[in-house]
């Protein structure tokens, strides 16, 4: 595959076929940054943060998993690290952070940092599982590979989820 | 947006493209960590590495602006010469911003670190710290090493792009109406995030935010690198040794093998009295794991892992005075699954958790030749007997023993058998699902024709599998379970909704109606709530659909849950190890498991104050029931299969034997009394007591009673039953002994042994003797 030979190129070292990687995976990565804090320049940074890690830990990439499952990996734990680095400062987020651009976006932006918020307090793992399996529609076993549990572990977090967020939110919705 | 539940919500949500700038600067950002990584990969073993480490972190420094280079210059730099002469190995990694604590700092780290007396400190400082605290033109100027945090901010340029941006405090609006605003607001958020990151010492992004500005510098930082290197500084001085969780302020980690040896030395030699140990060091020792490692040092106890297996915790039944609470109530229990764990777990070389050994499980878990009921209306005849104590001298052991009526497996009505399978990822393990389905086979052999078995799954890909099909068309059966595959990609929630269904579907009237639900724990079955499980299962007992559990598998096992259901279920729960142990719950017991004779058994024993002093029943914890419970026949209790024995013993202490619990002072006369008046009564001077079983029969919903006296001395007893009350009583003694001992004086596992071996008996299964090397293990490990 295409990928999986540009991937081995700039394991060996080819800063042209890294870039390339990059070209072609950052709007994932980006895009995952993005549902994951809700938050377009603090997206921006966790981009940036797992472009990096990308460069320092490419090598550690084995091809035993999907480049996108370890993709994915990399990228929420860096959203991780950057959150603690983000609560260890323990600032207030001030309302005026929140919308990114226009009125729409704005309100989008809102309900999807009080779904966050929601995903967050239902426990660990929510969130994570919640942006895999709906957000990047991914299956319950490639999630849970990527977040390190048992795919019924997995089948489990997206049935309290849905029980848990669907009847505040949603009366009306018929299960998938 | 709101009506459209979350996984339509996030689905559809629509991402912003990311800002080009954004992507741009991540971009050079990454590429740059990717020449370095490079590198790094290919400049091994040469002190140069330790020097282009550094210079990377002054690169940084400079792309700051002002206020990231007063933290830089305020920062205690010392690692750098450390590197020198180390193998290239090391990684230094920075999270400055020592602006804020500087001073607090140069008051706790630095002392601490200064004081120790093998430091060349003067040179190395001086060769050192300056030059990654400050610009890098700066680096021939020197500083005082003591107080290089003191040492005042050098004042740098802001680079360009920053520069340009509006000031921070400016563009605190966003309000959306003007894209040009709202830029200057991303961006000055961006910035000020930044800045409220560097602050909290995670400047480590930030720092490397602006690659760019990195590279015009790399040059000369090359050079000055090389400097480092030749200065002339021969033992290293340790980095300051700062927890990363230090205030928040940032910390230096130096690795690398020689980094270890010396850390090792100072270490050890600060130390004191505590002992310390280094990465090296556990490399070095031949342990298997880490946490041996740490038990060499001395004072360090690591607890062995029992488990992440849940049990019910239960406290060991206590002894009672007769004279304060003569009457002992219990429901009977013929699960075996305890016997099984704690089998499993000393096999595996470790003694079981104290909650996972329930005493009557254990006894429960063997056949003994208790005299069979005669007739299905009374299907007990229970077997009393009454012995010395190995363990308590003076006291007795009441044996009763019950054994339900054997039904002919011609007699056993037709059965419809559902099964539920987990087949869940963590049930891929050779005592799992591929034990599962060898298990179900087994059990097929021990069907009749007519029966009919259903498959359904859940955890993995959920659905029925297999619509009830007779036994006969057992190929297909068979097919069915082998093509089962752990893992799987659908949920399937509904799994035991399902399975219920399908067993109402094809409802036997008259016949065995039984869910066959086999786990490892996960019971992600599709009722999140245990109290909710348990009364749905409740509910379809009442039906007529029973549920019995088979457990498989150890980590994750939830035997308390288990449990529940199969009560709830009027089922048994048993766990399976072994191909061993699925022969016998599936095959020897099959009819009992499935064919329930009496349900709710419910025991009562009355102590005669005249002639017993003190009890003790020997398990039974989590089955104990209150007295007024035995008369009513709403409280559920354990059911019984056809075959099943039940055994329970008490401790007693016979009147005028030294008792464990003392006499009351000021009541005597009262507990004197009713001694008199006991043993006036009738049988009051030649009974211990007087058991009560209530039974109800299946499809009754009223009880019906068996009472017996417990005789001062039991007639003469067959050989057989001598030899079981000896057995059982060895298998009470080990059971004890694993849950602490508490009641059991001096008796040992040698014991144990000794009585075991003198009655295994024909032992025709070997079960017996499995127990008694079960035994010689426990009394190993327990060693």
């Amino acid at each position: 595959m295409d990928d999986l030979a540009l991937i081995r190129r700039a394991q060996s070292g080819d800063a042209t076929s890294f870039a390339a990687l990059l070209d072609l995976y950052y709007d994932t990565i980006h895009r995952f940054a993005w549902k994951w804090c809700g938050h377009a320049a603090n997206a921006d940074d966790i981009a940036q943060l797992a472009c990096m890690k990308l460069a320092n830990s490419l090598a550690q990439y084995r091809f035993q998993a999907a480049f996108t499952s370890w993709l994915y990996r990399l990228v929420i734990s860096c959203a991780q690290d950057w959150q603690r680095s983000q609560q260890r400062h323990a600032h207030v987020e001030l309302p005026e952070d929140v919308p990114a651009a226009g009125q729409g976006a704005a309100e989008q932006s809102i309900y999807l940092l009080q779904l966050l918020d929601q995903l967050v307090k239902l426990g660990e793992g929510m969130k994570e599982t919640a942006l895999l399996v709906h957000g990047e529609g991914l299956s319950h076993a490639e999630a849970g590979e990527i977040l390190g549990v048992s795919e019924s572990t997995i089948s489990w977090r997206v049935h309290t989820i849905r029980k848990h967020l669907n009847e505040s939110e949603a009366p009306a919705e018929k299960r998938g | 947006m709101k009506d459209q539940g979350i996984e339509n919500y996030l689905e559809n949500l629509a991402t912003p493209a990311p800002d080009p700038e954004a992507r741009e600067r991540a971009k050079r950002a990454a590429l740059a960590e990717f020449a370095r990584a490079q590198a790094a990969d290919n400049i091994l073993a040469f002190p140069r590495q330790e020097s282009s480490d550094e210079t990377r972190l002054s690169r940084e420094s400079t792309s700051y602006g002002s206020a990231s280079m007063k933290r830089f210059a305020n920062r205690g730099w010392y690692a750098a010469a450390a590197g020198i002469g180390v193998l290239g190995l090391g990684l230094i990694w920075a999270l400055p911003n020592f602006r804020k604590y500087g001073q607090e700092l140069s008051h706790t780290e630095l002392p601490a670190t200064a004081q120790l007396p093998e430091r060349p400190a003067d040179a190395a400082a001086g060769a050192s710290a300056p030059e990654g605290a400050r610009a890098p033109e700066d680096h021939d100027s020197s500083s005082s090493p003591a107080e290089p945090l003191a040492e005042p901010p050098l004042p740098e340029p802001p680079p360009p792009e920053l520069e340009s941006q509006p000031p921070a405090n400016a563009t605190r609006h966003f309000a959306g109406d003007d894209q040009g605003a709202v830029d200057a607001g991303r961006r000055d958020a961006a910035n000020e995030a930044a800045r409220r990151r560097d602050e909290s010492g995670q400047s480590e992004v930030d720092a490397r935010a602006l690659a760019d500005s990195r590279q015009r510098e790399s040059k000369s930082l090359g050079a000055l690198a090389d400097q480092a290197a030749r200065a002339p500084v021969a033992p290293a001085p340790p980095p300051p040794q700062q927890p990363a969780a230090n205030k928040g302020t940032g910390s230096i980690t130096v690795t690398g093998m020689r980094r270890e040896l010396e850390k090792s030395k100072r270490d050890k030699s600060e130390a004191a009295p505590v002992d310390a140990i280094t990465a090296e060091d556990v490399g070095q020792f031949p342990d298997s794991h880490i946490a041996e490692s740490l038990q060499r040092i001395p004072g360090v106890q690591i607890a062995k892992d029992e488990g992440r297996d849940r049990f019910e915790h239960f406290e060991i039944n206590p002894v009672h005075r007769v004279a304060d609470a003569p009457v002992s109530t219990f429901s009977a229990d013929v699960d075996t699954a305890s016997y099984s764990f704690v089998r499993a777990r000393i096999n595996e070389g470790s003694l079981p958790q104290n909650d996972a050994v329930r005493a009557e499980e254990m006894i429960n878990y063997f056949d003994y030749a208790w005299p069979a009921a005669s007739s299905r209306e009374t299907p007990f005849e229970p077997t009393v007997v009454v012995g010395d104590s190995p363990w308590g001298k003076g006291r007795k052991l009441v044996h009763i023993g019950i054994k339900g009526y054997e039904v002919d497996r011609n007699e056993v009505p037709d059965a419809n058998l559902v099964l539920l399978l987990d087949v869940s990822g963590s049930m891929n393990e050779p005592n799992k699902l591929p034990l599962v389905i060898r298990s179900m086979e087994l059990l097929l052999g021990s069907l009749k024709p007519a029966d009919t078995v259903g498959i359904v799954v859940y955890a993995g890909a959920a659905g029925t599998v297999l619509e009830p099909t007779p036994v006969r068309e057992k190929d297909r059966i068979l097919e069915a379970l082998r093509s089962l595959r752990p893992g799987g990609s659908t949920a399937g929630a509904e799994g035991i909704e399902r399975a219920y269904q399908l067993a109402e579907a094809h409802f036997r009237k008259g016949g065995v109606n039984r869910i066959l639900l086999c786990t490892d724990g996960d019971f992600n079955v599709g009722i999140d709530s245990t109290q909710a499980l348990k009364s749905f299962v409740e509910r379809k007992r009442e039906k007529g659909v029973y549920l019995s559990v088979l457990g498989f598998g150890q980590g994750n096992y939830r035997d308390e849950l288990a449990q529940a259901l199969a009560q709830n279920g009027n089922g048994v729960a048993a766990y399976i190890d072994t191909d061993k142990e699925a022969q016998k719950v599936l095959v020897q017991e099959a009819t009992a498991s499935l064919f329930t004779i009496a349900k709710d058994v419910k025991l009562q024993v009355e102590f005669n104050p005249a002639t017993v002093s003190e009890y003790r029943l020997v398990g039974y914890e989590t089955r104990s029931l209150e007295r007024e419970d035995f008369n009513n026949d709403a409280v559920d209790a354990g059911d019984v299969g056809a075959g099943h024995t039940v055994t329970a013993i008490y401790e007693i202490t016979p009147a005028g034997v030294t008792g464990s619990v003392d006499e009351p002072r000021y009541e005597q006369n009262r507990d004197k009394d009713a001694a008199k008046r006991a043993a006036g009564s009738r049988g009051g001077r030649d009974e211990y007591g007087f058991l009560k079983i209530r039974y109800k029969l299946p499809g009754e919903r009223t009880s019906r009673l068996i009472s017996e006296p417990i005789p001062l001395r039991t007639g003469t007893q067959t050989a057989n039953v001598r030899r079981d009350v000896e057995f059982s009583t060895a298998v009470a003694g080990f059971a004890q002994l694993l849950s602490g001992g508490k009641y059991t004086g001096s008796l040992t596992y040698g014991d144990v042994l000794e009585q075991a071996q003198s009655a295994r008996g024909e032992d025709r299964f070997g079960y017996r003797s499995e127990f008694i090397d079960l035994v010689r293990r426990a009394q190993k490990l327990g060693e």
